[in-house]
């Protein structure tokens, strides 16, 4: 082989790379263009069209989905409840996922795998056990310490949140991260006669950036998703998350295809912007949570 | 250190684990002021007697095997793809993980519409010059149509998973298999598919405990027709919870999936933690 | 890099800060609230934007003036609305005031969950009780008032009067047995060239909740009922219900069948895409808000409507209809006495009448019929003249699990799964199981 065929060839591959890409990335996006078309066609016309590109495109779409709706209110009920687990489960999923890497104590195996294991629980399990225990949360809607007498934390923000706070995946994602990482850092920073919360601290968070954004993004859109709790737990609108407020559209009998693909639209984006905004530090998260250890 | 983390998920997954295995036990109707009546394990027992939780249990098994296979070979392929960098490779990752971050029932609506009678699939056959076909209606398809979603839907998660797993495999291993003479297919074979079994290994567990609960994209699209083809366990759960008030028996059809769902998982998360010992 | 780090960082941080402090405010606030003597919560089923816009804007502010009181209205959408009442009820969130179909309330009231509002009703003047005459019988349980409709509801053979002046049949006398109307549908089904069907001479409902109804009105066209309510067994497994059963499956099935998209549901989509609108059918059976809707939205359909039909070996015409959904009482309600007010202010002739021309309905009240919304209505006086006809699904505990039990077992029937005999014993053994057990 010559160097020049070399050459051709290497070129051949990256154009049928390049173009095997495009068409994937054509395939994928595909009914993501229906859905944006759908949002931008007048209701009239909307179901069966098959135009990609509407005649009149219009954006009442959007405006009835901001008006019809409360999917402002929504959308800032989802905002409060997702950034709260993003919160915790940054605090508390890294930390527990440290101490299980680096900090060895009877047991630890045991309890880790247990909450491995805990990932495979079904919500069909969980779901009506939650929602008794929700309903008896002591001293909440008028609960008494005993848990009777009210309704508890039902129908209230707290209660879409807190299921969600910690992620057993998370843990796991970080003990693997932390794991990966090595303990040369920690002994150096135990001879300078630093404690173990310092060294969690000072040295090892700071280094811990992508799992931080794997951690972040999967509770962001863990929470943002969730319909099935919400929507038993909740009755009043004023509390009612995105994911909610968006069902409306969807009708039996009476779906409204175009304010509700234009309200799917409003309600992807703040998700899109976390991803991409830590797309890099996210895959090298992954790349070190995931598969080492 | 640990103690937050491992409170919240003893209280939050593991009491209602109990609580709910306690209420399997019981009949227990929701609407029903009295106190749950105590049944052992009759629940249970119906369960193989009923024909329909079989049969789900079937649907559900076969909807796994039809999505997952796809999925992680469409996916591994995807992020060999997407592996090395290029111009705008950030936005090609980021369009190709969209499916996953918006809301499944809002995709299934998408999805619901390109399957319908004047559909863009139909469309696309016409112009094939192929008949129009009614897959969600038809027993022998339904279920293969919402697999298809649910293949392109999954697709994004998985890729980036396994991009992170290409991208830990050390530089170094595919220039030492170069200069022992191994061709592109060998280096695939000997270095890549290696290096890429831990992660492989997680991504089928997780894609096992997602799939096996399949509920909102059924929900959406087929409701569990035509002739329960597409009744899948926890459909049939919720249904029975909702429609029918029984609380017991659709508790004890959850612990039997959970049992499914762990047995097959296990395995593979096992595979994860029993390498680094 | 490091600079844009560092400040995202601490942007994210900040985000953080602030939203945990607004959450432990929405969070604090957040609890339960208690009814007091004036405040009303009511969750309505559906979500058509039109009728939700009246309830919210015009007809409860009114009450509100009237009363002082202070409502909170929800409109849960039927899918959900199961899910949501059954949680609720768990929880004792439930609203005071709720409606739901007619087919939901024995299992509310066997369940002790619902006011009898026999009390209430005895109290209304004779002129309103003669007036709600039709409807207040389908919110009954054992003779007791539990529900309060707040439309009737019929089916009715919509069909295309130019598809039948083309095929050489009378659109001004159409047929009046089952029998007649399968042989005008075989004049008008039309197949392409490989002998498929291409447009449906009549197309009866086969999707999920339309296989019920489809079958309900079959069987009361041929004089049979489904649910014996006296000793709440099934009572569809007779020669009534065979030859409803065999009419029902041989419309899809056969060399000669007249009718195909078999699972399909065409009565719920909107207008644009009914089959009458996109000449894929020529009859079909729809509600009488469809209908309405069909008549406002398409005005190039030539549309005709039937009255209720017979088997010929049957004496009486009959259709399923009835009391539609209507509003029921929480027992657990601290102000019964307000939403029974409530009530009363939704079905009071001319509040009703605003409610139901709101989605084409027909009004609960029989005096409507000589208003003008009825009267000016291309739909409504049909349905009022067939109303006497209008035969009711059984108001029996179990009945939403023993209508799903029927729905499989008539899929499999029309799926031609098991021979028509077979099917009507399996059913009925089932749907026995389903009534006992909810005993």
């Amino acid at each position: 082989m010559t160097a020049r065929t070399i050459d051709g060839g290497r070129r051949m591959a990256a154009a049928t790379r390049i173009a095997l890409i495009a068409v994937a990335a054509i395939l994928v996006l595909v009914p993501f263009a229906w859905m944006a078309s759908i949002a931008f066609t007048p209701a009239e016309q909307a179901f069966g069209s098959i135009s990609l590109i509407p005649d009149n495109p219009t954006t009442a779409n959007f405006e009835a989905a901001l008006t019809q709706i409360d999917l402002l209110r929504a959308l800032g009920n989802s905002l409060v409840v997702a950034l709260v687990c993003v919160a915790a489960n940054c605090l508390v999923a890294p930390l527990a996922g440290y101490a299980f890497a680096r900090l060895k104590f009877p047991g630890s195996g045991v309890v880790l795998l247990v909450i491995v294991a805990t990932t495979a629980i079904p919500v069909s399990v969980t779901l009506i056990p939650l929602f008794l225990m929700a309903k008896t949360f002591p001293l909440a809607g008028g609960n008494d310490l005993f848990g009777s007498g009210g309704t508890g934390l039902l129908d209230t923000l707290a209660v879409v949140t807190i299921p969600h706070l910690v992620g057993a995946m998370n843990v796991f994602l970080s003990r693997q991260y932390f794991a990966g990482m090595g303990s040369e850092l920690a002994e150096a920073a135990r001879l300078d006669g630093a404690g173990e919360w310092r060294i969690y601290w000072r040295v090892y968070l700071p280094l811990a950036r992508p799992l931080i954004a794997v951690v972040a993004i999967f509770s962001f859109t863990g929470t943002w998703d969730d319909f099935l709790w919400p929507l038993v737990t909740t009755t009043s609108q004023e509390h009612y998350t995105v994911q909610l407020a968006l069902v409306q559209f969807n009708a039996t009998g009476n779906v409204q295809y175009g304010p509700l693909m234009a309200g799917a639209i409003l309600i992807t984006l703040p998700v899109l912007a976390v991803f991409l905004l830590n797309q890099r530090s996210f895959i090298s998260g992954l790349a070190e949570g995931g598969t080492k250890g | 250190m640990v103690a937050p983390a491992t409170a919240f998920i003893l209280v939050f997954s593991l009491v209602p684990v109990v609580y709910g295995l306690g209420i399997s036990f019981t009949e227990y109707n929701p609407l029903h002021r009295g106190l749950p009546e105590w049944v052992g394990l009759r629940n249970y027992a119906d369960l193989f007697t009923q024909p329909q939780f079989g049969k789900a249990l079937g649907v559900t098994g076969l909807f796994v095997l039809m999505v997952l296979p796809a999925t992680v070979v469409l996916a591994t392929a995807l992020a060999l793809l997407v592996d090395r960098p290029f111009r705008g490779v950030g936005a090609v990752r980021a369009a190709l993980y969209i499916p996953n971050i918006v809301s499944l029932t809002a995709v299934s609506m998408v999805w619901l519409w390109i399957y319908s009678q004047h559909g863009l699939l139909n469309e696309l056959l016409g112009l094939a010059g192929l008949p129009a076909q009614d897959l969600l209606h038809d027993e022998s398809t339904a279920l293969a149509a919402a697999a298809a979603m649910r293949v392109w839907k999954a697709l994004g998660s998985n890729m980036v998973l396994i991009l992170a797993g290409l991208q830990s495999i050390p530089r170094e291993l595919y220039e030492a298999a170069r200069v022992d003479g191994a061709g592109p297919w060998q280096r695939f074979r000997y270095v890549t598919v290696p290096g890429l079994r831990p992660i492989l290994v997680f991504v089928v567990a997780m894609d096992i405990i997602y799939l096996a609960q399949s509920f909102a994209e059924i929900y959406v699209l087929t409701q569990g027709g035509p002739l329960g083809s597409t009744t899948t366990v926890n459909y049939l759960i919720y249904t029975s919870a909702f429609q029918y008030n029984q609380f017991g028996s659709s508790s004890a059809m959850a612990f039997v999936l959970f049992a499914f769902i762990a047995g097959f998982s296990l395995v593979s998360v096992r595979g994860i933690l029993g390498r680094q010992r | 890099m490091a600079v844009s780090h560092h400040r995202r960082i601490a942007v994210g941080t900040a985000a953080i800060a602030l939203t945990a402090a607004l959450a432990a405010c929405g969070m604090g606030g957040g609890t339960a609230e208690q009814t007091g003597s004036n405040q009303l919560t009511v969750w309505f089923p559906g979500t058509d934007p039109a009728e939700s816009a009246l309830v919210e804007d015009t007809l409860v502010p009114a009450f509100e003036e009237q009363t002082g009181a202070e409502v909170e209205v929800t409109y849960v959408d039927y899918a959900d609305l199961s899910n949501k009442l059954t949680a609720a009820f768990a929880a004792g969130t439930a609203p005071d005031v709720f409606g739901h179909g007619p087919a939901a309330v024995a299992d509310f009231v066997a369940n002790d969950r619902l006011e009898p509002l026999q009390d209430y009703v005895d109290g209304l003047d004779q002129a309103d009780l003669d007036d709600l005459a039709t409807a207040l019988p389908g919110g009954q349980v054992d003779g007791e008032q539990y529900l309060v409709p707040l439309q009737m509801q019929g089916w009715a053979l919509a069909y295309d009067r130019s598809d039948f002046a083309a095929a050489g049949l009378d659109p001004d006398s159409p047929p009046t047995t089952w029998e007649a109307v399968r042989d005008a549908a075989a004049q008008l089904t039309v197949r392409d060239g490989d002998g498929a069907i291409t447009r449906s001479g009549l197309l009866l409902a086969t999707d999920p909740i339309g296989r019920q109804q489809s079958f309900a009105t079959l069987i009361a066209g041929a004089g049979g009922e489904l649910v014996d309510t006296a000793d709440l067994t099934a009572a569809f497994d007779t020669p009534e219900g065979r030859e409803a059963l065999d009419y029902y499956v041989d419309l899809f099935n056969g060399d000669d069948a007249v009718a195909t998209g078999l699972g399909v549901t065409y009565s719920a989509n909107p207008t644009a895409q009914q089959p009458l609108v996109t000449d894929t059918a020529s009859i079909t059976l729809l509600s009488a808000n469809a209908i309405s809707k069909l008549a406002a939205e398409a005005p190039d359909l030539d549309l005709g409507i039937m009255q209720p039909l017979r088997f010929e070996d049957s004496d009486t015409p009959a259709a399923f209809g009835g009391a539609g959904p209507g509003l029921m009482i929480n027992a657990d309600s601290h102000v019964k006495d307000l939403a029974w007010q409530f009530i009363e202010y939704m079905t009071g002739a001319d509040v009703n009448q605003e409610y139901v021309a709101s989605f084409g309905g027909i009004p609960v009240r029989a005096s409507a019929a000589d208003s003008g919304y009825v009267a000016e209505s291309p739909v409504l006086p049909a349905f009022l003249d067939a109303a006497p006809y209008f035969v009711p699904n059984p108001n029996v505990p179990g009945w939403v699990q023993a209508r799903d039990t029927m729905d499989a077992h008539l899929e499999e029937a029309l799926n031609q799964k098991a021979p028509t005999d077979e099917v009507l014993a399996d059913m009925a053994a089932a749907v026995d199981d389903v009534l006992e057990s909810s005993r």
